[in-house]
C-alpha cells in the first residue's frame, strides 16, 4: 500500500490547518455561506437535510486496517456509529458538526487520510479497479498511475475552479470494474506492440443527461500521461459552459463541439503547453511502484480447508474469487446485509473487519464502486476462519453480484437534492428476494437505485435502473432496463410510466418473470436476455399485467 | 425563498450553522423543538424572509426554507417530514 | 470601498489610473482601462508607455492576443471567484505568449485563492483595504509544497 512521504504528510497537515481557519472565518462572519460553500465542498463537507455530511477520500479505494479502525473511531466520536461507503469508493459520515470537522481532519491526517477534493468543482478522488494488482487479466497494476494522478490533481493551481466536478477512473484490463466509461476521463492501460500505454476516453457521465465516454486517443505513451491530462483539463476549464450547471460537465462540451474538434483542441494544447517537468521519468515511476508491491511471496501455495458446511460453500461460491496468485483468494465483503442500507457499515463492523484484515489480509481492505468491501489477499487455508469471523459481524451475506446486491444512493432520507427515498426501496428488494436459492437462480443482475435525476445511485447503468421522482408530492419510481457499467457500458432505456412505491416490487417481479421465461439456460443472464429479447417484450408484460 | 410556495401557513426552518442541526424559528430565536415553532401566515412571509436573511448574516443559521403546512397545521411535504422526524427506516 | 494593491506581503497604492474617457488619457503616466475602451481607442493609447488592460473573467484573452506586448499590466477581474477561466488564461499568457509584464487579479477573489493565483502567474492583487491580513496569512502559510512543477 502507498505510504505518505514527508511531503504528503506536510501537505495534508497544512490543509487541515487551513480548513480550521476557514471554519473559524465562517463562524466569525468573515466568509459568507456563498464564499464558504465551495471551500468546504473542496474539503468534502456538504450540508444535507438533517446535518452536515463529511466525505472522506479513500484514494483508489484502498484502505489499511489502521485507517479502517480510525474511520470506526471517528464514527463513534463525532457521528452516529456508522459510515456509508459510496459509489466512488469513498466513505461518508452523515452527522458531523461543523465545529468538529477540523478535529476530525486532524485525526484522519494521523492515519494518512483526508477529505481533500471529495466534492466541489475540481478533480475528485481517482477511482480504480478494486482488483488492481490481484487479477490475472490486467496489463499492469493501475494503482501507481492513480497515485501519480492523485498527486498531480491535488491542489492543482489551474484546475481548482472548474466549471463542474471532474472524475477520473483508471483500469488496466478488458474487464471494467470501475465504471470507467461513465467518468469524465476514463483511462485504460493497454499493450500495443510490446509497449504499455493508455487508451483515453472522455466525456462519460450520468446525471440528467447520461453519456458514454468517447475514445479520443487510442494509444498514449505512459510518460505523456500528465501532459495529456493537463491538455484536456485546460480545454475544459476554458471552454466548458459556466452559464448552466446542468450543461457544465465535459460530456456536454464534447457533444457541443463534436468529438473531432475536442480531440484537435486537446492535441493542439498538448503540443503548445507541453511541460517537460510533467514527463514521467523511469526512476520516478519505479519509486512509486515500490509502494504497491505484493505483501507476500507469490510462490506460496495453500489449500482451502475441506470443511463440509453448506453455508460456507454457498458463501465461497458467491463471495470468493480467484486471486492472481493461486495460494490466495479474493474475499468480497458484502455491505448488502438483508434489510440494511446498502454500503453502510457500523463502527463495530469496521473495527472487527479491521482486525480480520490485519490477521488475514496483510492489513489491506479495498472499497468497490458497488458499495462493497474486499479483503484482497486471503490465504486459502484461512478462508474458513475468515468466513466464521465475518459471519459474527454479519458481513458474510452471500449475495455478491446477485439481485440483492444493489447500488443505492442515500436518497431523500439524507440528501438535500433527492426527490424520493431510495434506501427503503433497496431494503424492500433485498427482503423480497433474499431467499438464497431464489436469488442464485435469478443469477447475475444489477439493480441500481437513485433518489433523483443526479444519478448517484447509477440507475442509468443498472440492468434494472430505478429512479425516484416526485409526482405532485408523491414518490414515484421510473424503471429503466438494459443499462450496464462494465466493459459493455450501456445506458438503460426507460420502460414506461413510473410506479408508486407499493406497486414497484410487483413490477420488478414481472420483469424478472419475463427474463426467466425467455432464458435459454442458467448461464443466460439478465442482460443477455434483455439484449436478445428487447425492451418491447418487457414493456408488454409489465404494463399488460399491471392493467389487467 | 418564497417562490412557488403553496398554502397559507408555514414554519420557517433552517440548519444551525455550527452544528448543522434542523431548527425552527420560534419567537425571536431558533429551536430544535418543532412544538416551539412559530406558525407564519402567507402575508407575513416577506417579514420572515428578512428575519431569515438577517440570521444568516449573523452566522446563526444556513439554508433557510419555509415549510408548507396544511390548514390544520400539519407538515405537508415528505421532505419536510423527514427533516423533522429523521430517517424513515 | 477603498482598494489597495498587494504584492506578496507588501501593500501599496494603485499606480495605474483608471480611465473610461479619452479626455483622461493624459491624466497619469500609467493608465488602465477596460478592454472595450482599448478596442475603441487603440491608436491613441498605443502611444503611452505604461498601459494596463482589464479583462473580465468571462472575456477571452484572445481579444488582445495581437497586442500583448503593448501592455505593461494585464488585469483579470473576477466576476465571481468561482469562475476559474482566468487560471487557464494566465497560463496561456505566461507560457504560450511569453508575457513578461505584470499580471493582476481583481474583483471577487478570496484570500484562499492566493496560492493558486500566484502559482499560475499572478503578481499582484487588488483587494479591499483592511482585508490584507487574511491575504498575508495565506501568503505566509505557503511553504512551497506542491505536487505540480
Amino acid at each position: 500500500m502507498y505510504k505518505y512521504s514527508e511531503k504528503d504528510k506536510q501537505i495534508v497537515k497544512n490543509r487541515t490547518k487551513e480548513f480550521s481557519l476557514q471554519v473559524k472565518r465562517r463562524i466569525d462572519g468573515y466568509l459568507t455561506e456563498e464564499e464558504f460553500k465551495p471551500l468546504r465542498l473542496m474539503n468534502g463537507l456538504y450540508l444535507q437535510l438533517h446535518a452536515y455530511m463529511l466525505r472522506v477520500a479513500i484514494p483508489y479505494g484502498e484502505l489499511s486496517h489502521q485507517q479502517l479502525h480510525k474511520l470506526a473511531e471517528i464514527s463513534e466520536k463525532y457521528d452516529k456509529n456508522y459510515g456509508h461507503f459510496t459509489t466512488r469508493q469513498n466513505i461518508q459520515f452523515n452527522w458531523p458538526k461543523l465545529e468538529d470537522v477540523p478535529k476530525i481532519l486532524e485525526e484522519l491526517a494521523n492515519v494518512e487520510m483526508h477529505a481533500i477534493q471529495t466534492s466541489g468543482n475540481c478533480i475528485r478522488n481517482i477511482s480504480c479497479d478494486h482488483f488492481a494488482g490481484i487479477n490475472k487479466q490486467e496489463v499492469e497494476d493501475p494503482r501507481p498511475w492513480c497515485e501519480i494522478i492523485r498527486k498531480w490533481s491535488t491542489f492543482h493551481p489551474e484546475f481548482s475552479f472548474l466549471p463542474r466536478k471532474f472524475k477520473i477512473a483508471v483500469i488496466a484490463s478488458e474487464n471494467d470494474r470501475a465504471a470507467m466509461k461513465v467518468h469524465d476521463i476514463g483511462l485504460r492501460l493497454i499493450k500495443k506492440e510490446g509497449e504499455t500505454g493508455f487508451e483515453v476516453y472522455v466525456g462519460g457521465g450520468q446525471g440528467r443527461s447520461p453519456f458514454i465516454a468517447k475514445k479520443i486517443k487510442g494509444f498514449l505513451k505512459k510518460k505523456h500521461l500528465l501532459n495529456y491530462l493537463e491538455a484536456i483539463l485546460s480545454v475544459y476549464n476554458e471552454l466548458g459552459r459556466r452559464d448552466n450547471i446542468y450543461k457544465a460537465r465535459i460530456k456536454i462540451l464534447i457533444n457541443e463541439l463534436g468529438e473531432k474538434k475536442l480531440k484537435d483542441l486537446v492535441d493542439e494544447r498538448f503540443k503548445k503547453f507541453f511541460e517537460k517537468k510533467l514527463t514521467l521519468g523511469v526512476t520516478e515511476l519505479e519509486e512509486i511502484k515500490k509502494s504497491f508491491q505484493l505483501p507476500f511471496d507469490k510462490n506460496i501455495r495453500s489449500e482451502v480447508p475441506k470443511i463440509k458446511n453448506k453455508d460456507f460453500k454457498i458463501w465461497r461460491d458467491q463471495n470468493v474469487l480467484n486471486h492472481k496468485y493461486d495460494g490466495h483468494s479474493i474475499v468480497m465483503v458484502s455491505l448488502k446485509q438483508y434489510g440494511k442500507p446498502p454500503g453502510d457499515a457500523s463502527a463495530l463492523q469496521m473495527k472487527s473487519l479491521s482486525e480480520i484484515a490485519k490477521k488475514y489480509s496483510y492489513g489491506e481492505i479495498r472499497v468497490t464502486h458497488e458499495q462493497n468491501l474486499v479483503l484482497p489477499h486471503v490465504l486459502n487455508s484461512n478462508l474458513y476462519s475468515v468466513w466464521t469471523d465475518l459471519k459474527k459481524i454479519k458481513l458474510a451475506t452471500a449475495n455478491i453480484g446477485l439481485i440483492t446486491d444493489t447500488i443505492c444512493c442515500p436518497g431523500m432520507d439524507y440528501c438535500a437534492l433527492a426527490t424520493a427515498r431510495s434506501i427503503p426501496i433497496s431494503q424492500k428488494i433485498s427482503q423480497h428476494f433474499k431467499n438464497q436459492l431464489l436469488q442464485k437462480k435469478i443469477g447475475k443482475i444489477k439493480i441500481k437505485i437513485s433518489g433523483c435525476i443526479n444519478a448517484c445511485g447509477h440507475h442509468h447503468v443498472g440492468n434494472i435502473g430505478i429512479l425516484g421522482l416526485d409526482k405532485n408530492g408523491e414518490e414515484s419510481y421510473q424503471i429503466s432496463l438494459g443499462g450496464s457499467a462494465d466493459e459493455k457500458t450501456n445506458i438503460g432505456q426507460i420502460v414506461g410510466p413510473s410506479f408508486t412505491e407499493d406497486k414497484l416490487i410487483s413490477a420488478i417481479e414481472t420483469i424478472i418473470k419475463t427474463y426467466e421465461d425467455n432464458r435459454l439456460n442458467l448461464e443466460d443472464d439478465f442482460i443477455s436476455v434483455f439484449n436478445r429479447v428487447g425492451i418491447d417484450k418487457f414493456k408488454q408484460d409489465l404494463y399488460e399485467k399491471n392493467n389487467s | 425563498m418564497a417562490k412557488k410556495l403553496k398554502g397559507e401557513l408555514f414554519y420557517l426552518s433552517a440548519n444551525d450553522l455550527k452544528t448543522g442541526e434542523v431548527v425552527y424559528y420560534s419567537n425571536k430565536s431558533w429551536s430544535k423543538n418543532l412544538k416551539e415553532a412559530r406558525v407564519i401566515r402567507r402575508e407575513e412571509i416577506e417579514e420572515f424572509e428578512r428575519i431569515a436573511e438577517l440570521n444568516e448574516k449573523k452566522c446563526k443559521i444556513i439554508s433557510p426554507i419555509f415549510v408548507e403546512l396544511s390548514d390544520d397545521g400539519k407538515i405537508k411535504k415528505l421532505r419536510d417530514i423527514i427533516r423533522y422526524k429523521g430517517i424513515t427506516f | 470601498m477603498k482598494k489597495i494593491i498587494l504584492n506578496k506581503a507588501k501593500v501599496s497604492k494603485n499606480e495605474y489610473f483608471f480611465i473610461d474617457n479619452d479626455s483622461e488619457i493624459k491624466k497619469s503616466s500609467k493608465i488602465i482601462f477596460f478592454i472595450k475602451f482599448w478596442i475603441e481607442n487603440k491608436k491613441t493609447l498605443k502611444k503611452k508607455k505604461h498601459i494596463g488592460v482589464i479583462l473580465d473573467s468571462n472575456q477571452s484573452i484572445d481579444l488582445i492576443k495581437d497586442d500583448i506586448e503593448l501592455f505593461s499590466l494585464i488585469q483579470f477581474n473576477f466576476i465571481t471567484f468561482k469562475d476559474g477561466r482566468p487560471f487557464t488564461e494566465i497560463k496561456k499568457l505566461r507560457k504560450y505568449w511569453k508575457f513578461n509584464g505584470e499580471i493582476r487579479a481583481s474583483g471577487h477573489i478570496l484570500p484562499d485563492q492566493y496560492v493558486f493565483l500566484n502559482r499560475c502567474g499572478v503578481d499582484s492583487f487588488e483587494i479591499e483595504e483592511g482585508k490584507e491580513k487574511f491575504w498575508i496569512d495565506f501568503f505566509k502559510m505557503d511553504e512551497g509544497l506542491y505536487y505540480q512543477p
